[in-house]
């Protein structure tokens, strides 16, 4: 199908843009940072358009549902929230060394979809206990969150690796990066934005789940993991609020976080479970 | 860089409280302490998800030596999210998050309260040179300019000065200060919501088949069955499928009955559950049955032209051909002897005892596996009462509509604990109490103005305030 086709194609682009990011990173020339950004910008776009064609064309089909219905749907739009999140953290920031620690997220996510054959990129119709109004709602917030969390990911990569740096290198690539207390605040701020989606996330799903199963919450693997995420990144919020946590200890708490986000998206599929639908 | 520790010392804005000393008291206000919970949880949530929980005990357990089960048993671990040792660390946190609310709320009390003060030195200190500017016009008459600007922009503006020099004060924002009070009362909502349901709800469930009402279901956890006020009918059940074969909807057509009386119809489809009388039924699964009914084949050996189809009930007398005798289905299986589908036939010769045999849908499959059995043993001879030879054609099957049927008086304190959840977020990420000083100090024939600001978490959105507020008041005198 058409829209497929050209998400695999985005795979490349992505990858492109990455490249160009680490280019101007290594070269310090700011001619590939531009390039960079009109490569992702285009590629954004074309995905923008193929997730809207894979929407048509499931209509098409006779069995038409907003296209976040399995895991090659919800990868592609994981990429496409990183990407997405990414571009808008860039013109506000005006900082590009952010897309070579962001891009590869999007790219992985694309390559994974596309290419692993345990996923199949089939329109598949949606089964009766997906057809809710809660289904974009709860997939928008859920994965806004993942994505939030995979952005603080990269920047908690950064910081580490603008630690290293000494005055006295000179170094190109460790210079670019921005100072530490900006890349500590941005940090705070997207996962701020990671933290109320992910709750929002979970208030959605736990409405869902009462209508379409009876209970609002069944400790199932999935809820549970989301849950756990969820009470990371309280700990965290809570330990730079009160106690004022910054900086490196962040940054590996940050670590934690996404993991067990990376757990509640993928690892959750080896468990038995109410969400098996998403494998 | 502090030390990578979590009972250090403590820092930070944490308010002391000098009312209560006591022990317990000082235990559950500490902000160490919710971090250790919020931990805790984390970690002991991951058991749950690895070890199975009700369903599925067996198999694992089968795989544990008999230490590791008693030991698994003991702590409760196949149902750990009901367990008392789980439930008392929620608890914990409940009580952490309660008594850290009342030892701190009056310090945010008093910040909201606080009476404004324009006249403050303080916010001027180390104040960034683009902040302040100079204007050349009199300080009264600037004074009177930037008056009516601000009162334009904040609702009230406070002011102080003589003259040689004038401060205002305005302000944004001072709920801020209750945001996170709102997010973990919510929190205490939610607990106060999953334990009504747990003491006031249950949890059951019932399959009916089409035609059949029943007043009875059976709770999850205590694998009893219970009784409820009223009977529900399934009066149809209905399943779609897609080409491809995947389902597309389950449909259960219910009526309502108090005192056998029909009181209400509804259909119940799945994420579209009904309610009646406080209980809530969802459509959770289905399944079929056979039915009572029975289509049969009769030959009487004479030609093709004496086979007589009908469809019999079960239970009902029926003549045979030529009156001689009657007959009933005494038994529908759906799988009988693992060989399929088959019903015993019972016949009354009308001379001589009675005589039953079993008639299966596949016998000429049977036949064809192993030859001559249903012929060697007289129960499961089709032709056991001469002439007649039986056929079953088919059973009629009847679906069952399997139904979750819940109780929950808490629901409505875990939506309004949501609620607040996103109500309180908004407050605490989205708002802060912003505090702006502007202050003009006369030089002669032109004027001195610098502007200052305070905010609770929130610098980047104040030096944007700021900013802005900066730039319009120098508009002001262009």
């Amino acid at each position: 199908m058409l829209n497929s086709l050209i998400l695999s194609y985005i795979t490349f682009v992505y990858f492109g843009a990455f490249m160009l990011y680490l280019l101007m990173m290594v070269t310090g020339k700011d001619f590939f940072g531009r390039l960079a950004t009109f490569v992702t910008l285009v590629g954004l776009c074309a995905h923008t358009i193929a997730i809207i064609l894979r929407w048509v064309e499931s209509h098409n089909l006779g069995i038409g549902h907003a296209p976040f219905s399995n895991l090659y749907e919800s990868l592609i739009f994981f990429a496409w929230t990183i990407t997405f999140l990414y571009l808008i953290m860039e013109w506000r920031t005006k900082n590009r060394t952010f897309g070579v620690f962001v891009m590869p997220l999007a790219f992985l996510a694309m390559a994974y979809a596309s290419f692993s054959p345990n996923i199949s990129s089939r329109i598949q119709p949606l089964i009766p206990a997906l057809k809710s109004n809660w289904l974009i709602s709860h997939v928008i917030t859920c994965f806004v969150g993942y994505a939030a969390f995979g952005i603080s990911f990269g920047i908690s990569i950064m910081y580490l690796v603008k630690r290293l740096d000494r005055p006295e290198w000179k170094n190109i690539f460790l210079r670019v990066i921005p100072d530490l207390s900006i890349l500590d605040n941005l940090n705070y701020q997207v996962i701020i934005i990671g933290f109320l989606m992910l709750t929002l996330g979970i208030i959605t799903g736990s409405v869902w789940a009462h209508s379409a199963w009876g209970s609002y919450w069944s400790w199932d693997p999935k809820e549970t993991w989301s849950l756990i995420s969820w009470l990371i990144y309280a700990f965290v919020l809570h330990s730079r609020f009160v106690r004022g946590w910054k900086g490196k200890r962040m940054a590996i708490f940050c670590f934690i976080g996404f993991s067990c986000v990376l757990f509640t998206y993928f690892g959750v599929n080896y468990l038995a479970g109410l969400h098996s639908y998403a494998k | 860089m502090r030390p990578f520790v979590f009972f250090g010392k403590s820092s930070m804005n944490e308010y002391k409280s000098k009312k209560q000393t006591n022990i317990i008291w000082k235990f559950f206000r500490s902000v160490k302490l919710t971090l250790f919970i919020l931990l805790i949880l984390a970690v002991t949530s991951i058991l749950g998800t690895v070890i199975p929980q009700r369903e599925g005990i067996m198999e694992f357990a089968r795989r544990l030596n008999p230490d590791m089960f008693r030991l698994f048993i003991s702590l409760d671990l196949f149902d750990m999210y009901h367990s008392i040792w789980f439930r008392s660390i929620i608890g914990c946190l409940a009580l952490n998050l309660i008594i850290c609310s009342i030892d701190r709320f009056p310090g945010a009390l008093k910040l909201f309260r606080a009476q404004p003060r324009p006249d403050r030195k303080k916010p001027f200190e180390n104040l960034p040179p683009e902040q302040t500017f100079i204007v050349r016009e009199k300080q009264g008459k600037a004074a009177e300019r930037v008056s009516s600007f601000l009162s334009r922009r904040f609702k009230n503006v406070y002011t102080a000065g003589d003259q040689n020099s004038r401060s205002f004060y305005v302000e944004k924002g001072r709920f801020a200060h209750f945001g996170v009070y709102i997010v973990h009362s919510s929190l205490l909502f939610v607990i106060t919501g999953s334990l009504l349901g747990s003491f006031f709800g249950f949890e059951a469930y019932v399959n009916i088949v089409e035609g059949d009402k029943t007043d009875t279901v059976i709770l999850r956890k205590q694998k009893k069955p219970m009784k409820l006020n009223f009977e529900v009918r399934c009066d149809k059940f209905s399943v779609d499928f897609y080409e491809n074969g995947a389902p597309k909807e389950y449909r259960s057509d219910l009526s309502f009955l108090v005192n056998g009386k029909d009181v209400k119809k509804m259909s119940l489809l799945v994420n579209h559950p009904v309610q009646f009388e406080g209980v809530t039924f969802y459509q959770a699964n289905y399944g079929s049955v056979p039915g009572k009914k029975a289509q049969l084949k009769i030959s009487r050996h004479s030609g093709k032209d004496d086979e007589i189809t009908m469809l019999i009930e079960s239970g009902v007398n029926t003549a045979l051909p030529d009156n001689k005798g009657s007959f009933q289905i005494a038994k529908i299986e759906g799988d009988f002897m693992r060989m399929g589908p088959a019903v015993l036939i019972s016949i009354q010769p009308d001379k001589g005892d009675e005589i039953q045999f079993w008639v299966f849908k596949d016998s000429e499959m049977i036949e064809k596996k192993v030859p001559g059995m249903l012929g060697r043993f007289p129960k499961l001879n089709p032709s056991a009462f001469k002439p007649y030879t039986f056929y079953l054609d088919d059973i009629e099957s009847k679906y069952y509509t399997g139904l979750q049927v819940n109780k929950d008086p808490g629901v409505f304190f875990v939506w309004a604990g949501f609620f607040l959840i996103i109500a309180g977020f908004y407050v605490t990420f989205f708002t802060s109490h912003m505090r702006i000083w502007v202050h003009l100090s006369n030089m002669k024939k032109r004027t001195r103005i610098s502007i200052a600001g305070t905010s609770g978490r929130d610098r980047v959105r104040l030096d944007r305030e700021l900013t802005h507020l900066t730039g319009n008041i120098k508009e002001l005198f262009n």
